[in-house]
């Protein structure tokens, strides 16, 4: 039933992390079949293989880029399940486990929840907060439902899988002297925004990389569309018991 | 979103950063905070707040709207309007509850309170003592009187 898709392991501590994997989940009676991403099969032909095999839950073992590629591949095919290992605090807070024992007990337990995800144009699916940073102010300018148009400089943009956009700025306001005497500004100034919609169209002056951890997704301009409850994944208090 | 931001008022609101400048119609079920530039309407079914350092040339509508910035165009507030002191209003206002700080500038009409229709109806008894005394110098007869003023009355008393 559970089809595991790990992280090609990076360090020798993250091999032992999956031996101790192995040996919770047949304690727990969950144990199913393992593979491991590589360059040669990536985690989003993984997942996929999982689907077509007919498992009915994949379960992406990794970070941040590693789980947003198996999602890819299991939205609308199978539940996703998710251990985390060195992933960020939106995944551990999405599933409400942070380690991997309560993340494979809340695995057994299969509590589902539906979650939104984006859809960047024209088919590549978004499920984990993707960001574009730049260490210098660049230029942005989004179109939201096509109705509203804004325009911002930003130091970091962030897309969740709700299809909110958050920008970020911090700049310093330069100095400069009234009457000779009075010195004013060079104070450091930040800025943060908020917006969301069902379609949003993002365009980065230069283009910029959209990435999630370290995968790049694509590149702007980005035309984002929200898909609703389009993905279930196994949480430790989902709403939905399965 | 979380709960769905797209399905009622639990997501995420809007904020329109210092450095952004927007310009179209932004609303949102959500609260909407403004400290930026927009060139157009915002409207939220619940709060807006008007940064200090926001210019806004557009309707304002929402159930409870604070300004502490610029606002050029008509403002409506549901439940309270509150203008802090560094507030400048330029357009009508149409609000309930008005809070004005020393200092804020206000530039138009203010209209507040909706209940004036309910107000102006009379009471039955009271109209009819209206009805005899500006019957008796006209000498008019009764019927006619009556039935100028049938209309107003309610269902009980035809």
């Amino acid at each position: 039933m559970y089809y595991y898709v790990l992280e090609s392991p990076s360090t020798r501590g993250v091999r032992q992390n999956y031996q101790r994997l192995r040996d919770i989940l047949t304690h727990l009676g969950i144990a199913g079949e393992i593979v491991t991403s590589s360059p040669a099969r990536t985690p989003a032909e993984q997942a996929y293989i999982g689907t077509t095999k007919g498992y009915s839950t994949i379960v992406a073992v990794g970070g941040d880029a590693h789980i947003n590629e198996v999602a890819m591949a299991t939205i609308g095919r199978a539940v996703l399940g998710i251990i985390p290992i060195d992933a960020s605090r939106q995944v551990t807070e999405l599933i409400g486990a942070s380690d991997m024992k309560s993340a494979a007990e809340a695995l057994k337990h299969r509590r589902i929840s539906l979650q939104d995800t984006v859809l960047i144009d024209p088919d590549l699916p978004l499920f984990l907060n993707a960001a574009i940073q730049t260490s210098k102010l660049a230029k942005v300018s989004l179109v939201i439902d096509n109705k509203v148009r804004a325009h911002a400089y930003f130091n970091e943009l962030v897309v969740t899988r709700s299809l909110e956009v958050k920008i970020r700025s911090t700049y310093v306001a330069e100095k400069r002297k009234i009457l000779g005497l009075f010195s004013v500004g060079g104070e450091q100034i930040a800025s943060e925004s908020s917006f969301h919609g069902k379609q949003i169209k993002i365009i980065t002056d230069p283009p910029m990389p959209l990435m999630v951890g370290e995968n790049k997704m694509a590149d702007s301009p980005l035309t984002l569309r929200l898909v609703p409850e389009s993905l279930k994944v196994i949480t430790k208090r989902g709403t939905v018991l399965e | 979103m979380k709960p769905n931001p797209n399905d009622g008022a639990s997501g995420p609101g809007t904020i329109v950063g210092v450095n952004v400048a927007l310009s179209g119609t932004l609303k949102d079920q959500n609260d909407i905070a403004v400290y930026g530039m927009v060139d157009g309407q915002v409207e939220s079914e619940r709060s807006v707040t008007v940064g200090q350092s926001a210019q806004v040339k557009g309707p304002v509508k929402g159930q409870l709207i604070t300004v502490a910035g610029t606002v050029h165009g008509e403002i409506t507030a549901h439940e309270k309007l509150e203008v802090l002191e560094t507030g400048k209003i330029y357009g009508s206002i149409e609000t309930k509850d008005l809070i004005v700080r020393s200092g804020a500038l206000l530039s138009g009409k203010v209209t507040m309170g909706t209940d004036e229709p309910a107000a102006e109806t009379p009471e039955p008894e009271f109209k009819e003592e209206k009805i005899a005394e500006a019957a008796e110098p006209a000498d008019e007869p009764a019927s006619e009187t009556k039935a100028e003023t049938t209309p107003e009355l309610t269902p009980d008393e035809e």
